[in-house]
């Protein structure tokens, strides 16, 4: 099978969930006629029609509540949030309801509810739309969080957030929507959400990341290699639950981390590996849980601020060789 | 105003002390001068006064615990003041009594300071063999992986001390990889390497006290260039001399040992050869104007070693009491520090367990110790004749720093013969 970008593996999920299930549906804006603004839903109005594929005021809040109800009653909503920085408006709808629902009502009624939703930054649209706040919603008993980094992951797993039986916020990425790969040649392709991939091995050195900050993993990997650095890289693909035992294992190997994500370092995915591995990786540990994130700023406009703010290959990359320098590398 | 009392330094060489007992009580009074607490430094249970009146409010250090030197133990102010809320927390969880009582509000995570303050003060006091991880604290920085496979290898990692490649010369994986590949493990394991404790055996945490002896010896042995000078004395006539004396002072309850005789002969010994009484201190010889005579005392499970001032002032009745006292409270743990300082020789007499010969490792910086075994009636040649005698063999170990082995040698000879010749111990 050829290559397929990012977008089109997501479109293939959705298209084959909601023939496969009369009881999926999507939500969002502009995903009808319009396609969604990112044309992950192109031709899927045009299938499926306006009952299954619903397009929906700006009213996040509005519409993520009644993704909420309509889980509750057996239907399985798939919501699209056109990016992470409108799910703001919806948090008590996710956090207050969605995520504790299973819980408060003793288990009698769960939200089998996804929603997708892209993250990222790097086109200068500056503070209050290039964040990255999937940790936020990992840090959330009740949530399932996960974040692809390929095309087959993004098939596999979107698939298996539509199939599970409480709530998913599926984490896209505005960078990776054009990135190619292979999607599986037969069967499913469902992926289950809890399980780091590695990508690349190494022995010098695990660098863990997800979302769109693997694909800078993989280059800075390569760019390593050329020193004689074999660097192992670990794709997280999920959030919560958080797949530490791949990392530990990686760790034991290597005795050296580094964690980069595209948010915010501070109480972010690398503090909370930070933690884990210190406990049980501790005497495997040649130096430092190293972290690398965005700049402890709201993200400037100005191109060269944005480019100084942003967790580049370049920063990854000297944070691995400085973290490897401390132990003789 | 509440104030927080800290662990006083109450001895040279007291880097932690350890509460015996507290004698005031939260909400318990008391007056300048009264003894609020037992304190166990390295050598000695320590009285420890109040400086003013005041109230105990709260104990921070329970019975049993130790804390560094200035760590807060306690906090005292006026009656029924309140302890305010940013006053330190009790150090430990897992004291008794007062100590539990739970901190202000917002404290409890306040502990760490204290415990971080207390983990390099106990290592660097006693320098662990383990490579384990905080047994080496500030002088030895290394990474996990770097002491877990040193371990493994059978590598000392204090042989790595100071060539680590890591930031602040922290010793990294690739240092012990390198050393390993060097074979710097081979040959028997290093002296540190530690063993595994078998089925059944039971590893205990060692009294201040042991770990006070345990350093100051490996120091010793470690860094004092020892040799040792033997003699035989035949003691026939010291003993009778003692019987003579103990004789005379029936009486009035007073008793002359065979120790007491030997320490006066020491005393008078040292005066007379002063390369003998001398130590060697960074590169300087001490010249000691008085002989000050240690008693090593055994205990149950330790050892100490009080000191007799000015031996060589005193008589041998007056010797007999002082040194009767203060091994007696020597036992009792009552020693002042005082009392456990300040020596400039030791006399070590095992002569009760009946040994043949034994050697002793110097207590500096003292730079001579003299090892006693038993007397015991032998067949020896005098004037052509086989004889009974009473002999005693004994080994003097010397600091070749201070003396050379001539040095040594004379100061045998006096001692000898001043025991030979026990009227001139009266002298």
């Amino acid at each position: 099978m050829a290559d397929v970008t990012y977008r089109e593996a997501l479109r293939q999920a959705l298209d084959e969930e909601l023939d496969r299930d009369p009881d999926v549906f999507l939500m969002g804006e502009e995903i009808g006629r319009f396609e969604g603004s990112y044309k992950v839903t192109a031709g899927l109005w045009a299938k499926y029609g306006a009952e299954r594929v619903r397009e929906t005021p700006i009213s996040e809040e509005g519409f993520v509540g009644a993704g909420i109800g309509a889980a509750m009653m057996g239907l399985r909503p798939v919501i699209e949030i056109m990016t992470i920085n409108f799910i703001l408006v919806a948090m008590d709808q996710v956090v207050n309801h969605a995520a504790k629902i299973r819980y408060m009502f003793g288990g009698k009624v769960g939200v089998p509810l996804v929603i997708r939703t892209p993250g990222g930054a790097g086109a200068q649209l500056t503070a209050q739309h290039s964040q990255s706040l999937e940790a936020w919603f990992a840090g959330c008993p009740g949530l399932k969080v996960v974040a692809p980094a390929t095309p087959a992951d993004a098939y596999g797993m979107l698939k298996t957030a539509i199939r599970d039986d409480d709530p998913v916020l599926f984490c896209e990425n505005l960078v990776l929507y054009n990135l190619t790969g292979p999607l599986p040649e037969d069967g499913d392709g469902a992926i289950p959400i809890g399980r780091a991939a590695i990508p690349r091995e190494g022995t010098d050195l695990t660098l863990v990341a997800h979302s769109y900050t693997v694909q800078r993993a993989l280059r800075v990997a390569d760019r390593l290699s050329q020193d004689g650095i074999s660097v192992e890289v670990v794709d997280l693909r999920s959030l919560r639950p958080l797949d530490v035992d791949t990392v530990a294992e990686s760790v034991r190997k290597t005795n050296r981390v580094l964690v980069a994500e595209e948010g915010w370092s501070t109480y972010g995915v690398g503090a909370e590996l930070a933690a884990r591995l210190q406990r049980v990786c501790f005497d495997d540990l040649d130096a430092p849980v190293e972290r690398v994130g965005q700049a402890e700023v709201p993200m400037p406009y100005a191109k060269p601020l944005e480019l100084a703010a942003l967790p580049l290959e370049s920063k990854i990359e000297a944070a691995a060789r400085s973290l490897l320098a401390e132990c003789g590398l | 105003m509440s104030e927080e009392l800290t662990m006083p330094r109450l001895s040279d060489t007291m880097e932690q002390g350890t509460i015996g007992r507290w004698l005031k009580r939260e909400g318990e009074s008391f007056h300048e001068g009264d003894v609020i607490a037992e304190i166990e430094t390295d050598k000695a249970t320590m009285d420890f006064q109040a400086y003013e009146d005041g109230t105990m409010l709260r104990i921070l250090v329970a019975d049993g615990e130790s804390a560094p030197l200035g760590a807060p133990i306690a906090i005292i102010g006026a009656e029924g003041e309140e302890v305010p809320d940013d006053a330190p927390a009790a150090a430990s969880a897992n004291g008794d009594g007062g100590a539990e009582k739970p901190a202000g509000e917002g404290e409890a995570a306040e502990p760490e300071p204290q415990t971080e303050e207390q983990a390099p003060v106990a290592t660097a006091t006693e320098a662990a063999p383990s490579n384990g991880a905080p047994a080496d604290g500030g002088g030895l920085r290394a990474s996990p992986i770097a002491r877990r496979m040193a371990d493994a290898g059978g590598l000392d990692l204090r042989t790595l001390a100071g060539k680590g490649t890591g930031p602040d010369g922290r010793i990294v994986k690739a240092d012990v990889e390198r050393a390993l590949a060097s074979g710097a493990n081979a040959g028997p394991a290093a002296p540190g390497t530690p063993q595994p404790p078998g089925e059944g055996d039971e590893v205990r945490e060692l009294t201040p006290m042991l770990k006070a002896v345990a350093r100051r010896m490996a120091e010793s042995k470690a860094s004092v260039p020892h040799f040792y000078v033997s003699s035989e004395i035949d003691m026939t006539r010291a003993l009778e001399l003692r019987a003579e004396l103990n004789e005379a002072l029936a009486d009035s309850g007073e008793k002359v040992s065979v120790n007491d005789l030997i320490v006066r002969a020491c005393a008078q010994a040292l005066l007379q050869h002063p390369q003998a009484h001398r130590s060697y201190v960074d590169g300087h010889h001490v010249y000691h104007a008085h002989a000050n005579i240690g008693i090593a005392v055994a205990l149950d499970d330790g050892l100490i070693v009080p000191v007799l001032r000015d031996a060589d002032s005193k008589g041998v009745r007056q010797l007999a009491v002082e040194i009767r006292d203060l091994v007696t409270r020597a036992r009792d743990g009552k020693l002042r520090q005082s009392e456990i300082e300040g020596g400039t020789f030791t006399v070590s007499n095992m002569g009760m367990f009946d040994v043949a010969a034994f050697s002793a490792i110097i207590n500096p910086p003292e730079s001579t110790i003299l090892a006693v075994s038993s007397t015991v009636e032998r067949a020896v040649v005098r004037d052509g004749a086989v004889v009974p005698r009473e002999i005693m063999s004994v080994t003097l170990s010397c600091d070749h720093r201070a003396c050379s082995g001539a040095d040594g040698a004379r100061l045998l000879q006096t001692v000898k013969r001043h025991l030979e010749a026990p009227t001139l111990l009266l002298a």
